[in-house]
């Protein structure tokens, strides 16, 4: 009987304690373009959240993350932000395409709740609408052309080739790259765009031979086209080095453009040896059955550390106390250079270090060590 | 100049592949009437199929190349009895088939994301990077070759002309009509997967190519004319070179050059739609 | 058949449940209304006037895109936004459907298609005016007479406009022009000994129905406050298409039951089997023109009949 009772009483106690989760919202694409990057990050979200469960949660209350899919279609996030709102989540995670974490903010100005992408890179997401709600803990366009163009100072870089293709952040980061290189003083001699589904970039590439470039820059995102591109390059016996935005430190060029990627420097959020980087891997794979995580997997682990911490420095779940808090919250996490903290000072809301990139390059066909660090 | 000969080449060798989708949607469109929009996704599962046989368990080239082309022949034939045959049989309107396939289309794709995933993936080429466009080329000329002698020459070419002339008449001649739609929808198949095999290399194999090479296929097709084999061929150079060679000579924003093969394609509706290869009378 | 009480009580009921509904489902909801105006006009084009055509949704795009471009870029009072919007509307769809009737109905299609990629194409390198890649964000409904409408008083709006789409396709259905579309569609040689313009009554039927699918357009501008190049994408114009279908070509109820079905469908579907309701949609398209031409509200008819 004594056990019946005391086996009543730990259920009515566990239901009890099980109520009173905080409930944070994620909204990821599960089947469209952005996949590729939205699976790692929302591994990295829930392997993160639950390390943080296990060591007692945050102000004594379980993490409980309500998924959303939006498919891939930004009309389709903005709905399932207001479904989140009002399912009670105190924070929405958004790591899915730039332009539906551009449509959900008009639903988290208007319902007041805190909303983060720890992904994105697009510039205009804190440009666009004037959201104190929002922040933006990816690796800004803008950042990782200023991060390339400080470690190719060294080259004296007078004309450079642009080449990007027609998705909206290739042409987003294309954008950015432009400004930051004209900034420099270095003449675009040529931009080019390698658009979805072509069969070969020659001709834009033999453009580009023709100006005659220094170097080329790339800020696309679709991977195919990328491809499509470096074969030009190797096909046509090109000699000029190709820096390239944080796209190509997906692992999976490695498989898909063997062969092509040897020298070409990129640049990355993720310093693989980096101390908590080696840890993060290290316990991973203990949880994961010896799946190693990626660089992508760390934003979504950072994102949500992030969002916990912020909660646990508002001491409550009023969305006020924690998008103030937010706001002071000063953040060492996986990602970035050695040493980098995330931060938002002064009323900004994008948080990653403008000095936090590194520049590394590919030797042979493995994502090589880090040449070069921030912004100096 | 050396631009423009190294541009032909690859002009040539793209040209090359949206012949052969041409060719594939002349084969299923000269017997039946029948617009077969999936030939995109099965020029994907030609590319897929290549990665799995040739990149993953890595056969021997020519081994995995007959295999690919088998499987495609058995998927052509399958689309064919499941999406087709049913409605001709009922003697459903001419759209029904159509919209048939747009929705195997759309099976297709999820399918191979459901089982690859849509990270993109390498598919091998057998005479190495710097041939590759060369064997793309010859590649196609050989299938080319081939169904022109198939129709011009062999009796059962012939029963397919005679079908896509009449179909009531050449039932009444007694040819098999089932068959002869079976087999071209088979050789329909067999023709995009080889074409899917031979440009994935370039643009790797991912669960979004079918759509723009189905497109571009399509537009091929309507430049050239459906009148004739080598028609299929013509419209998918002249396509590539308009294309490509826009975007290194023309002095327009690089966006916008993206523009050409749609308006390429509403000039050839308006002003010429049967192409411009007539049949022969 | 339907009296005017009867559009009013349709109106009042469908606009009631708008305040019962918390923000996300009247989201859901409203996106719903959205889609069945979309597929109510899109029946008509297609089941009825038997044109294939995949410039539906991209002339829902123009006319977001061109009420937002008229109140906020060129600065132009509301009423007069939303007219330009349409003679806009108007004006595209004639430019597409006067030389198509020169074609056989399948060029069409093509013509249509390559519209709806011409305009993404548009969208994205139009600068300062479109917006580019990232669109128009920061913008609000201006005050009607001084009054801002906002949540369920917004869905109230989209709910008359849906019915007003109804009723006025459902009329045009009933008459002479309806006729003539269907005779059109089914035999264009035998409408024309009948006496009636072909190519007129293609044109009419099209233009009409993009400007519908336009003034839809302009309304959902203002349901995310947001417009880009992704949201009218081509992928919608084929969801369309299995919308019509699934439902029952030709007939309203089936358009109405084939948006409902297939706009809901993916968020009943992504808890259970994960998100590749594409595939099930894929499937259902297949199985419908196969088993039931009639679609779903020919199944519907077989199980009423005794």
């Amino acid at each position: 009987m004594r056990k019946v009772l005391a086996a009543l009483l730990a259920l009515a106690a566990s239901s009890v304690f099980a109520q009173e989760t905080i409930k944070i919202g994620v909204i990821t694409d599960k089947v469209g373009p952005a996949k590729p990057y939205s699976e790692p990050t929302l591994e990295g979200i829930q392997f993160g959240a639950g390390e943080i469960n296990a060591k007692g949660g945050v102000l004594g209350r379980k993490l409980e993350l309500l998924i959303e899919d939006d498919q891939g279609r930004p009309d389709i996030s903005a709905t399932m932000a207001r479904k989140l709102v009002d399912a009670g989540a105190v924070f929405i995670l958004s790591i899915t395409l730039t332009p539906a974490t551009q449509q959900q903010q008009n639903v988290t100005l208007e319902a007041k709740t805190p909303q983060m992408t720890p992904m994105n890179s697009g510039d205009t997401l804190t440009t666009q609408l004037a959201n104190p709600y929002f922040w933006q803990t990816g690796p800004l366009g803008s950042v990782q052309i200023a991060t390339l163009l400080s470690h190719a100072r060294a080259k004296q870089l007078k004309k450079v080739a642009l080449i990007s293709d027609n998705s909206d952040l290739g042409q987003l980061l294309a954008k950015f790259f432009r400004a930051g290189l004209e900034k420099s003083g270095i003449q675009v001699v040529t931009e080019e765009v390698v658009p979805r589904g072509v069969t070969s970039a020659e001709p834009q590439m033999q453009k580009i031979r023709a100006a005659n470039p220094d170097a080329m820059f790339m800020a696309g995102v679709l991977t195919p086209e990328n491809v499509l591109i470096l074969r030009a390059y190797r096909q046509m016996g090109l000699k000029f080095p190709i820096h390239s935005s944080y796209n190509l430190s997906v692992p999976q060029y490695m498989s898909v453009a063997k062969g092509l990627l040897n020298g070409i420097t990129f640049v990355d959020a993720y310093d693989p040896d980096k101390a908590e980087v080696r840890k993060f891997e290290a316990d991973y794979a203990k949880a994961n059955g010896g799946k190693t995580p990626y660089n992508i997997h760390g934003y979504g682990y950072d994102g949500i550390r992030m969002v916990a911490e912020a909660i646990r420095r508002a001491g409550s779940t009023d969305k006020e106390k924690i998008r103030a808090a937010m706001q002071q919250l000063e953040f060492s996490g996986v990602m970035g250079a050695k040493g980098m903290k995330y931060g938002f000072p002064d009323g900004k809301r994008t948080g990653f270090d403008p000095n936090g990139m590194v520049v590394r390059v590919y030797e042979g066909d493995k994502q090589g060590r880090v040449v070069h660090v921030g912004q100096k | 100049m050396r631009d423009f000969l190294e541009l032909s080449i690859s002009a040539a060798a793209s040209g090359c592949i949206y012949g052969l989708i041409a060719l594939a949607y002349l084969l299923m469109i000269r017997p039946t009437g029948i617009i077969n929009f999936a030939v995109g996704e099965w020029a994907m599962v030609g590319a897929f199929g290549g990665f799995l046989l040739l990149g993953r368990i890595e056969l021997p080239y020519p081994v995995g190349m007959a295999a690919v082309l088998g499987i495609m022949l058995l998927v052509g034939w399958a689309t064919e009895r499941i999406a087709v045959r049913p409605l001709v049989e009922r003697g459903a309107p001419l759209l029904a088939p159509i919209l048939a396939l747009l929705g195997m289309l759309v099976v297709f794709r999820e399918s191979i994301s459901l089982g690859f995933g849509p990270d993109p993936h390498q598919v091998p080429e057998p005479f190495g990077f710097e041939h590759q466009k060369t064997y793309m080329i010859v590649a196609t000329l050989i299938v080319f070759a081939g169904v022109w002698l198939f129709f011009e020459r062999t009796t059962t070419g012939k029963a397919f002309e005679a079908v896509s002339l009449n179909r009531k008449a050449a039932a009444l001649m007694g040819i098999n009509l089932p068959q002869v739609t079976a087999f071209s929808f088979a050789g329909g198949a067999g023709i995009a997967g080889l074409a899917g095999l031979l440009v994935a290399p370039n643009i790797s194999a991912h669960y979004l190519m079918g759509v723009p090479l189905a497109i571009q296929g399509f537009t091929a097709l309507v430049i050239g004319g459906v009148g004739r084999v080598e028609g299929a061929l013509l419209g998918g150079l002249l396509l590539a070179f308009a294309e490509q060679l826009t975007v290194r000579y023309a002095p327009l924003p690089a966006g916008y050059a993206q523009g050409v093969p749609l308006l390429l394609l509403m000039l050839f509706l308006l002003v010429r739609p049967t192409g411009l290869l007539r049949a022969r009378a | 058949m339907r009296s005017l009480a009867g559009w009013i009580a349709a109106a009042i009921m469908l606009s009631a449940v708008a305040f019962f509904l918390g923000g996300y489902y009247n989201d859901v909801y409203r996106k719903l209304l959205l889609w069945i105006a979309l597929a109510l006009g899109y029946n008509f084009l297609f089941g009825i006037s038997g044109q294939v055509a995949f410039s539906h949704f991209a002339f829902y795009g123009i006319g977001a895109y061109a009420v937002v471009i008229f109140l906020f870029h060129v600065g132009l009072p509301l009423p007069l936004a939303l007219i330009l919007g349409i003679v806009v509307c108007a004006l595209i769809a004639l430019a597409v459907a006067i030389p198509s009737t020169r074609l056989e109905g399948f060029y069409l299609a093509l013509a249509t298609l390559a519209l709806a990629q011409l305009f993404i194409v548009v969208l994205n390198e139009g600068g300062t005016i479109t917006g580019g890649t990232g669109g128009i964000v920061d913008y609000r409904l201006p005050p009607i007479f001084g009054l801002r409408i906002v949540g369920p008083w917004y869905t109230v709006v989209i709910v008359v406009l849906v019915l007003a789409t109804y009723a006025v396709l459902w009329r045009l259905d009933r008459s002479w022009f309806g006729r003539a579309c269907r005779a059109v569609r089914d035999n264009p040689e035998a409408a024309a000994a009948m006496g009636v313009n072909v190519a007129r009554t293609k044109v009419i039927a099209f233009t009409l129905t993009s400007v519908l699918a336009g003034i839809a357009g302009m309304a959902y501008a203002f349901v995310d406050n947001t417009v880009n190049p992704p949201i009218f994408g081509l992928e919608n114009a084929f969801l369309l298409l299995f919308m019509v279908i699934i439902g029952g070509a030709g007939r309203h109820a089936g358009a109405i039951v084939g948006a409902v079905a297939l706009y809901l469908l993916p968020f009943v579907l992504s808890p259970l089997i994960g998100h590749h309701h594409a595939l099930v949609f894929g499937v259902l398209m297949v199985a419908a023109i196969l088993i039931q031409p009639r679609g779903l509200i020919g199944i519907y008819d077989r199980l009423r009949r005794p």
